[in-house]
């Protein structure tokens, strides 16, 4: 499995003058339905022999028009379609929504939600990412981190659930706060779920960082260099894996995110397994930023002074915050009505996504589905 | 705790009149991003000029987009393409505005400096029916080839709502009416 960071040369189509087998193009169609992609995902793969020449993705399977669709709604009932673009993500979808119409309305958000905020907004990001440390080992072979990962999901899930009322889609976040306090209890069985992934973090590490069947899968697999995650505007643990060490909540601390202490993931080689090793940390620092936030979660009212109707007043504004799985913005245009007049959501997966057919080409056809895998995106990020 | 080389937005105004001065009119900042209206003609200088320039080093796409302004109200405009880009090494965001010709709308592509767009651009392409000569590949990228209009045109209605309309109340001021 020695392969260069170049990758392999397409085999000569020729006769074989120096002996090689003759072979020739065909086009091999992956999916719509694979069990490696989260949605339906195409990709039009020209393989010569063992080798992929070149991969298209062909996206839109699961275009609904958000983008049109909020221009109709007002924000309130937006917030239940941004909640559903990146289906692992929920809360951190709603959280540019709420904070462009926070900025225009020139909205207060008390320091409770703000605190709280962070907290859910951090337990989702563990969610996502174990969700994808699950899939990307049972993508190479390996059942196992399935069960681990989800025994760790379930209790922080049941937290989310008790606090929101639901599994994946939260609908929690307001313009100026949150929908409503949390539970009794809410601190104690947070902070049993967070201490519990980080006491259980190292095996995780073991299981599949350390093992040296997954290393010779992903090492110097899938190499994503630096200029081309710029120019594709790649961003997240993906960027991440490429030596960027981008992350808003350190670079534009959003929220209260200036107050914790906590690390940039970020690795040098841009291959697979940094990509993955970008994920597994960052759950641990999740996990920290969540243990001094409820230890730091002061009282108080949980909304800012909002009014009845909630009208943005006109003008322009741009949002971006940190998503697990890299920069979500929102772009929004308001006339002053109850209504956005234009909401350019830009997501986190399309970026990472459009980078694919880059890395991908020049690949052997059995890395495929490791790269792709280790590019973490969630379909209806993409087609929204 | 911002990024290292970070510079205020103000700076990044000054910097970016000094570099790209004569062919971007109304910069301003809004929200702490320097925001400007270039011309399409000039767009692909400006862009590069962007990206390569010492003093700004913009090489990072964050997207590009339309916004169709002609229902804005007084000074809303028409159609525009949207683009936003960053630089990671001074932490300046900058947000282009290039108005296009609604009756044949074209915009260069910016395909060849920033890699991103060639998906953005195709979107923008089926969505408000703006061409980018210069594109490798310009086909649709969500709707089905056969698909007619362009849906994110302010001219394309949503017909749900025009046909019926909603059965209840839908805001709270119609709650005393009774909805149903």
């Amino acid at each position: 499995m020695a392969m260069t960071t170049e990758g392999p040369k397409p085999a000569s189509r020729g006769a074989g003058a120096e002996g090689r087998l003759q072979t020739e193009e065909m086009i091999l169609n992956v999916g719509p339905q694979h069990p490696a992609t989260h949605g339906v995902f195409r990709l039009l793969a020209t393989i010569d022999g063992e080798i992929l020449i070149n991969a298209e993705p062909v996206i839109g399977y699961m275009h609904r028009g958000y983008e049109k669709l909020v221009e109709q709604r007002d924000y309130r009932q937006i917030t239940n379609l941004v909640s559903r673009m990146d289906w692992l993500s929920g809360i951190n979808n709603e959280l540019p929504l709420a904070m462009a119409v926070e900025q225009l309305m020139e909205i207060e958000v008390p320091p409770r939600a703000q605190y709280l905020r962070v907290i859910l907004c951090e337990m989702n990001r563990i969610l996502n990412h174990l969700m994808f440390f699950a899939s990307f080992g049972a993508e190479l072979g390996a059942i196992t981190p399935t069960f681990y990962a989800f025994r760790e999901r379930e209790d922080i899930q049941r937290v989310m659930e008790a606090t929101t009322g639901g599994r994946m889609h939260f609908g929690f976040f307001r313009p100026g706060g949150l929908k409503e306090d949390v539970p009794r209890g809410f601190v104690d069985e947070a902070l049993k779920g967070v201490r519990q992934v980080i006491e259980r973090l190292p095996d995780y590490e073991n299981l599949l960082v350390g093992n040296e069947i997954f290393k010779q899968r992903t090492i110097d697999v899938g190499v994503l260099d630096r200029e081309a995650a710029y120019s594709y505007g790649v961003t997240g643990p993906i960027a991440r894996g490429s030596g960027i060490d981008m992350d808003i909540r350190k670079d534009e601390p959003y929220l209260v995110y200036d107050k914790f202490d906590f690390d940039v993931c970020s690795a040098p080689n841009g291959d697979c397994f940094d990509r993955f090793w970008v994920l597994v940390g960052e759950v641990g620092e999740s996990a920290r930023i969540v243990e001094q936030a409820i230890e730091d979660l002061p009282p108080g009212p949980i909304m800012g002074k909002v009014p009845r109707v909630v009208q943005a007043p006109a003008g322009e504004v741009y949002v971006r915050t940190e998503n697990p799985l890299g920069e979500l913005g929102m772009y929004l245009v308001s006339d002053g009505d109850r209504r956005p007049y234009r909401l350019k959501i830009r997501t986190p997966s399309y970026s990472n996504v459009s980078a694919l057919s880059h890395v991908l080409a020049n690949t052997y056809v059995s890395d495929m589905i490791a790269i792709l895998g280790s590019f973490f995106f969630v379909l209806g990020d993409i087609d929204r | 705790m911002t990024r290292p080389g970070a510079i205020t937005p103000p700076e990044a105004l000054d910097r970016v009149e000094e570099t790209l001065g004569p062919w971007v009119e109304e910069h301003k900042l809004n929200f702490g991003a320097v925001d400007f209206i270039c011309k399409p003609e000039n767009l692909v200088r400006v862009m590069r000029r962007l990206r390569d320039s010492e003093h700004l080093g913009c090489v990072f796409f964050t997207f590009l987009s339309g916004v169709d302004r002609s229902e804005l109200g007084e000074g809303g405009g028409g159609l525009e393409v949207l683009i936003h880009v960053y630089s990671p090494e001074f932490a300046i965001h900058v947000t282009v505005h290039v108005p296009v010709d609604p009756a044949a709308p074209e915009c260069p592509s910016i395909s060849g400096i920033y890699k991103g767009a060639l998906w953005h651009e195709r979107e923008t392409h089926e969505m408000f029916g703006i061409l980018f000569p210069g594109h490798p590949h310009l086909t649709t990228l969500y709707l089905p080839e056969d698909f007619e209009g362009h849906p994110m045109l302010r001219s394309f209605k949503l017909p749900t709502r025009v046909v019926k309309a909603w059965p209840g109340a839908k805001d709270p001021e119609e709650a005393a009416a009774g909805g149903r």
